[in-house]
């Protein structure tokens, strides 16, 4: 029987991570193989990528596989406090810990600050305080310093390489 | 094999890379050390094709650009990535270098003789621990950034 690839990120790892997997195996067996390898503790929560809400640790794999594989996060915080900063003005929300850079850059740009789709995409989120961007395919969850369930980022503009892109056309 | 090399394949068996190739953005296709063929996929479903010269892996960053697999050669400047004038246009540029880099601050010889980079585009400044996959995700996003002309209006 053909295994299951498992991209997984998490709290406290600088990096996303693969494992392959039964597919008759559950939510609960991937948290104990992860767990053992890791040293995530009991609290600790599986969210699929981008879903607001956990995953049943009782539903199998197989049930939630793409093609490409499952996509999850463990974080023991059930949400993530975003703040994000533009132009002076700042935007809350609570998004779960497996929502991608590329999910809160839109909520932020689009919907809250009012950019285009187009506008957006010239726009990039930066970790407040730092140059650090992170990949559109990155989990906030990761992000966080492990002392709090927040995270300040502030949407810039992208990096012109020798003034391409003086204008927004 | 040569410590660059290996480090190398340590790299592209990592989790990002498998990613990226399972969901269709990009893929290692060949390596001939130290040249590394990849696919990246834009946004109208072309496969561009780069040869990347990865010799010193990964202390020293990656050079190359469009390759031409059948001829084995530099791309035909008229078949390379088009932009309308802002972001791909300045990176993929037939006239630097004769085509033979990508005027990335993460390719080997176009941050010689740009250190305003360092200050300016700090994001896109080689960085050995993430690898390859920093210059072909800078690639990948570029060729879906709206400055990217689809090749069928290109060739129209």
């Amino acid at each position: 029987m053909k295994t299951i690839d498992i991209f997984y990120q998490g709290e406290g790892l600088a990096e996303i991570l693969h494992l392959e997997i039964e597919p008759d195996a559950s939510f609960a067996d991937v948290k104990a193989r992860l767990s053992e390898k890791h040293g995530f503790d009991a609290e600790a929560i599986i969210f699929l990528e981008d879903d607001e809400e956990p995953i049943a640790e009782t539903a199998r794999v197989s049930e939630r596989a793409k093609k490409s594989g499952v996509k999850i996060h463990l974080h023991r915080c059930r949400q993530i406090d975003v703040a994000v900063t533009f132009n002076r003005e700042t935007v809350n929300h609570r998004f779960a810990p497996g929502a991608t850079v590329a999910r809160v850059k839109h909520w932020a740009a689009v919907k809250k600050f009012g950019m285009s789709e187009e506008e957006a995409g010239e726009h990039v989120l930066q970790i407040a305080g730092t140059h650090d961007r992170p990949n559109a395919g990155t989990h906030i969850g990761t992000l966080t310093d492990r002392k709090t369930c927040a995270l300040a980022l502030d949407l810039v503009p992208d990096e012109r390489i020798n003034g391409a892109l003086e204008a927004l056309r | 094999m040569a410590p660059d090399e290996r480090a190398l394949r340590g790299d592209i068996a990592k989790a990002a890379y498998l990613l990226a190739e399972a969901e269709g953005r990009w893929r290692i296709t060949s390596i001939a050390w130290p040249y590394v063929i990849a696919s990246v996929i834009a946004k109208d479903g072309i496969a561009h094709i780069l040869r990347l010269n990865c010799a010193g892996y990964p202390q020293a960053p990656p050079t190359g650009g469009p390759w031409d697999i059948e001829r084995n050669a530099i791309l035909a400047f008229d078949r390379w990535p088009r932009g309308s004038g802002g972001r791909v246009s300045a990176v993929f540029r037939p006239d630097w270098k004769n085509g033979s880099a990508l005027y990335l601050p993460c390719d080997r010889e176009s941050i010689t003789g740009h250190d305003n980079w360092r200050h300016e585009t700090p994001s896109k400044i080689w960085r050995p621990a993430a690898g390859l996959a920093q210059y072909l995700e800078l690639v990948h996003e570029l060729l879906h950034c709206r400055d990217y002309v689809p090749v069928a209006r290109a060739a129209a």
